[in-house]
């Protein structure tokens, strides 16, 4: 690393300014630690003159001047010419201006002290001017519709804020739409959130843009202009009454989207009845019209003029906004990664979402659980004409704490397994489960008395792991370890579900790389400060909601939602956005003067 | 019952090629995953939380590390690469240590200096043997060959003297393995003092150790046939060779050269070609670490594998220079022949790698006299 010429440090602080926050004998002391530093002259002990200027550049033989302080703008023209006239490079006057990047209190002695560091060393580092910017464009966007995406705009929305709600799939809702019940209450999962999902539909200070997609983003802080892709639903949503009708007629067949292709669905279709927007759509990927060029039997079918438009394109949108709430969610682990489980080869082990299918009252199977077994062409899919399993496995930290897949806890599927056990045992009284896990993560309020309360209702819990699933005549046959009892169980079930970790949603990179966002250890976006900043990133305006940021439980993510909506309205409020992120810890400048000490 | 935890175990396993020991966070994955482990007899997890804890008396009395035999799978499938399949081979060393009165396996396998030295001292003593003290027997080196062109080995290193050598080491090193063995029983079988086998058990069960250690089973049924083959290649070709030379050497050792379809060489040849074989395939896979058995070598199996290579090779040079009439050549190599064989069989076969041969078929055995132990009436 280029070492910086030796430097002289003027500390202005004149008597118009306000004083300086902290004991200026701090300032002093830390500069002189810096071997380039020659000299510091301080306020009023200045050499005025030019002539005076001069004659210290010259003795002194410095190659450059850091002028600390407040306002010390006003007389950098000043250094600059005086440089000029000892021919030295008039641009090597920096300004270490407190004032312009926000130091103002007492505790601000090691956001200054970073600044002089990065002036007096000449080491770029990220540390901006500007603290505050105003924000121009009140509207925010929010990128995602699952529940924390949903609690923040409506947070906003009712604060009269306009909000634009940009979500990937035909439907908001995210996960949460799939599950019947919520742990650790029992709670009706679509009962909380239908209500939620229609009111960001109707509200008018929301502008819902399902089947879109973020393509771009520019601009700064409290000024972004976001491009967005509006992929063609070819149904219009203001016209279509939602009868079905199209879909009725379609004869093409997809596994479903919503049900984690445990159904099969038209290639007109809607998501799940309560949709929001409760519209049909087409996928294009499936259409026999847009692929052969024949078929338009839902055009024929649909009683609305006009709704269905085959041709429609996919268009982009411009949009500008102040602030930006990031609330993309999850993915499931891939559990065929793990090719012991025979996931994706056993048609009886499943994931937990393709369970959370089986268990719900809209699903399949009417909230019957039944075997998987295979329609003619060869789909795997949940109908209620198969039996019903007698002996159920659940696996727990499936792609979790795994150092060949994923090192962290996923944190919800302990408790998510349990209310498997639960619902399972409500559903079939004579079902025996058995839960396979490791550590027991039930940390939440009522998480502990809830795996009491399945620890009660017969379900053997054994701790220990499995590692292998065979089949054999369609029984599938678990080994392992029962470590409390010190035993090998080898276990015939019916049905195996494969407690899958959680992960950060597909397009948690490329959304990263386009906002200038970093993402952590695991893959999910990386707040600003884990303790005090949960919501915020490091670009001001933009902030995380929900589990992109990291694996958390509908709580939590709804809690998340309220508190990024809340440093949203404050900016809207104040009309400024903060930045306050700049600042470089001591420790990090200590390695890079080491670095440079080499 | 109390148990007594001395955690300054783990630091000593740490000698024995243990690696991380903490890694391991008892999922039960490498047990239930692991072919061999059976109820009853379960490892490597709760192997390695009496390491962990430090349970020496329990560690050293258990059975189950022999019953291992590294098909790696543990390992492979271990969320936490905690290594189960190498801290059992390391329990192996720390074992083959404990059940070894001389104290010199422990040495042997903690100190690469003690080894180096002990087998430094024998090479010397050979070959001040065969320079020095058979000359003065009267046998001398001889450029004169036989008829038919072969070099006159008899005439410098007599078959009779040879084996008589032989025979000794043999017995020292029965004695050693035998008196380990004894010890190797008395802490599986009667140490715990809560059971106990009848004489009965004892001789029924016996015909299951001449089988395993003829075919190796148990060896088979790890996932990976290919070293199953190369395994039993080298075992075979090994426990020929040790045969002929120990026991047939006048049969083996001939200054006349024999037809090629003659038992003697096509036995032979076998024998090395099996060795040659298991030897390149440890050799390559260790290098190669695809597989996990040969990811991790400790110096006593480095040591071992180019000890016997060069056994081998000398071997093989020898029988090439003899029937070519190259006298002198046929001399040096037999003197490093003997010089590179006599430690490795003394270190490898009582105190470290090979001794594995025993216990491995006398684990199996232990096994089933345990499976049948009924427990003890308590002393009335
Ligand atoms: C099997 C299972 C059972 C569970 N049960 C419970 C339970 O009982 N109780 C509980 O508290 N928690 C439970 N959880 C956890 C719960 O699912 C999550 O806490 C919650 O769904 C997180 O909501 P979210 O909004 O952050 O993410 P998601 O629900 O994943 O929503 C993200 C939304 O963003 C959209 N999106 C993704 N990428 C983009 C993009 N690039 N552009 C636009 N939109 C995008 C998605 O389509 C989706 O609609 C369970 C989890 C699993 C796996
Ligand atoms: S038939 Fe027409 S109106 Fe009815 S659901 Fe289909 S597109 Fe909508
Ligand atoms: S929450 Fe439970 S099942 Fe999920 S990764 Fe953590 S410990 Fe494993
Ligand atoms: S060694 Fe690995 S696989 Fe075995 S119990 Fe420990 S963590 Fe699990
Ligand atoms: S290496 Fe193979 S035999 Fe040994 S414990 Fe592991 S799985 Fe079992």
């Amino acid at each position: 690393m280029k070492k910086a010429g030796s430097t002289g440090v003027f500390i202005y602080n004149p008597p118009i300014a306000i004083p300086y926050p902290f004991d200026i004998t701090e300032i002093t002391c830390y500069l002189s630690s810096f071997p380039n530093v020659v000299r510091i002259w301080q306020y009023p002990d200045f050499p005025w003159s030019e002539k005076n200027l001069v004659k210290m550049i010259t003795e002194h033989q410095l190659e450059r001047l850091v002028i600390v302080g407040v306002l010390c703008g006003t007389v950098k023209t000043l250094f600059s010419k005086a440089m000029t006239l000892a021919g030295k490079n008039p641009r090597h006057v920096y300004l270490a201006s407190f004032d312009e990047y926000g130091i103002e209190l007492t505790k601000d002695l090691d956001r200054a002290k970073s600044l002089l560091a990065h002036m007096i060393t000449d080491i770029p580092m990220e540390v901006n001017p500007a603290g505050i910017q105003p924000i121009t464009q009140p509207a925010t966007l929010v990128i995602g519709g699952g529940i924390a995406g949903i609690q923040a705009a409506l947070e906003i929305a009712y604060s009269n804020n306009t909000v634009y709600l940009v979500e990937k799939s035909g439907t908001i809702g995210g996960k949460m739409a799939t599950f019947d019940k919520t742990f650790p209450t029992l709670d009706c999962a679509a009962c909380i959130l239908t209500p939620k999902m229609v009111e960001v539909n109707q509200h008018p200070f929301i502008n819902l843009m399902s089947y879109a997609e973020v393509q771009d983003i520019n601009g700064s802080p409290g000024n972004y202009t976001v491009k967005i892709l509006k992929k063609a639903r070819k149904v219009n949503v203001q016209t279509c009454i939602g009868c079905g009708t199209c879909a009725e007629k379609c004869p093409a067949q997809e596994p479903s989207e919503f049900d984690f292709g445990t159904t099969m669905r038209k290639a007109i279709y809607i998501p799940f009845p309560q949709a929001v927007p409760n519209k049909y759509m087409i996928d294009a990927a499936s259409c026999i019209y847009i692929k052969n060029g024949k078929c338009r039997a839902c055009v024929k079918a649909c009683p609305v003029p006009d709704c269905i438009n085959l041709d429609e394109q996919d268009a982009t949108v411009d949009i500008n906004v102040g602030n930006i709430i990031v609330a993309t969610g999850y993915k499931p682990f891939n559990a065929s990664r793990m090719a012991e489980f025979g996931y994706g080869k056993f048609p009886n082990v499943l994931t937990s979402l393709e369970f959370e299918r089986l268990l719900n009252a809209s699903g399949p199977t009417g909230g019957n659980i039944h075997l998987r077994s295979q329609d003619k062409k060869g789909n795997w899919i949940f109908t209620a004409d198969t039996p019903k399993p007698h002996r159920i496995a659940i696996i727990h930290c499936v792609g979790s704490r795994d150092k060949n897949y994923n090192k962290y806890c996923s944190r919800v599927c302990c408790m998510y397994s349990l209310k498997f056990s639960h619902l399972v045992m409500e559903k079939l009284s004579d079902a025996e489960i058995f839960e396979y896990f490791i550590d027991m993560r039930s940390f939440g309020k009522g998480y502990e008395e809830f795996y009491e309360r399945i620890k009660s209702e017969e379900v053997e819990i054994i701790r220990g792991k499995t590692a292998k699933i065979e089949e054999k005549d369609g029984k599938l046959f678990i080994r392992g370890e029962d470590i409390l009892k010190n035993d090998l169980i080898e276990n015939v079930v019916d049905m195996v579900i494969l407690s899958v970790g959680l992960e950060p949603s597909e397009d948690t990179a490329k959304l990263s790389a386009m906002m200038g966002i970093p993402i952590s250890e695991g893959g999910w976006f990386n707040e600003l400060s884990y303790d005090i900043e949960p919501t915020a990133t490091i670009r001001g305006g933009i902030h995380l909601a929900g589990t992109c940021q990291g694996p958390k439980d509908i709580p939590d993510s709804v809690a998340q939602g309220s508190a990024a909506a809340a440093k949203v309205i404050r900016s809207i409020l104040k009309g400024t956005v903060s930045q306050e992120h700049d600042f470089i810890p001591q420790e990090k400048i200590k390695s890079y003067l080491a670095e440079i000490e080499k | 019952m109390s148990v007594r935890l001395q955690p300054e175990l783990r630091n000593q396993l740490i000698q024995f090629g243990i690696g991380d020991w903490n890694a391991c966070y008892h999922c039960g994955t490498c047990t239930a995953i692991c072919p061999l482990s059976e109820k009853g007899f379960l490892f490597p997890r709760n192997k390695i939380r009496l390491m962990q804890m430090g349970v020496k008396d329990e560690l050293e009395t258990s059975v189950e590390p022999w019953l291992c035999y590294y098909c790696g799978d543990c390992t492979k499938s271990c969320p936490r690469d905690a290594n189960p399949g190498e801290l059992m081979m390391s329990l192996r060393r720390y074992l083959t240590s404990k059940y070894d009165w001389t104290g010199l396996s422990r040495k042997f396998y903690t100190s690469g200096v003690w080894e180096l030295g002990f087998i430094l001292v024998f090479a010397a003593l050979v070959v001040i043997a065969f320079l020095f003290l058979l000359p003065a027997y009267g046998f001398k080196f001889t450029t004169e060959l036989t008829a038919q062109g072969g070099v006159q080995v008899n005439a410098f290193a007599p078959w009779e003297y040879i084996e008589i050598f032989d025979w000794s080491m043999a017995a020292v090193v029965a004695l050693l393995l035998i008196s380990n063995i004894l010890r190797m029983y008395y802490k599986i079988i009667w140490k715990d003092g809560k059971t106990t086998v009848s004489i009965w058990t004892h001789i029924r069960e016996f015909w299951l150790l001449i089988y395993n250690f003829v075919v190796q089973p148990r060896f088979s049924k790890c996932e990976d046939k290919n070293y199953w083959l190369s395994h039993w290649f080298l075992m075979s070709g090994y426990t020929i060779m040790f045969i002929v030379i120990v026991v047939y050497l006048e049969w083996f050792q001939t200054d006349e050269i024999l037809p090629f379809w003659h038992p003697q060489r096509t036995l032979g040849y076998y024998a090395t070609f099996g060795l040659l074989f298991g030897l390149f395939v440890a050799i390559i896979g260790r290098i190669r670490k695809k597989r996990i058995k040969f990811q991790f070598s400790h110096v006593s199996d480095w040591l071992f594998l180019i000890m016997l290579t060069l056994t081998v090779i000398t071997g093989i040079l020898i029988h090439i220079f003899r029937i070519n009439g190259m006298a002198w050549a046929t001399y040096i190599s037999y003197i490093a022949h003997m010089a590179i064989l006599v430690p490795m069989i003394l270190i490898e076969v009582p105190f470290s790698k090979w001794s594995h041969l025993a216990y491995r078929p006398f684990a199996v055995y232990f096994q089933q006299l345990k499976k049948h132990a009924v427990p003890r009436k308590s002393n009335q």
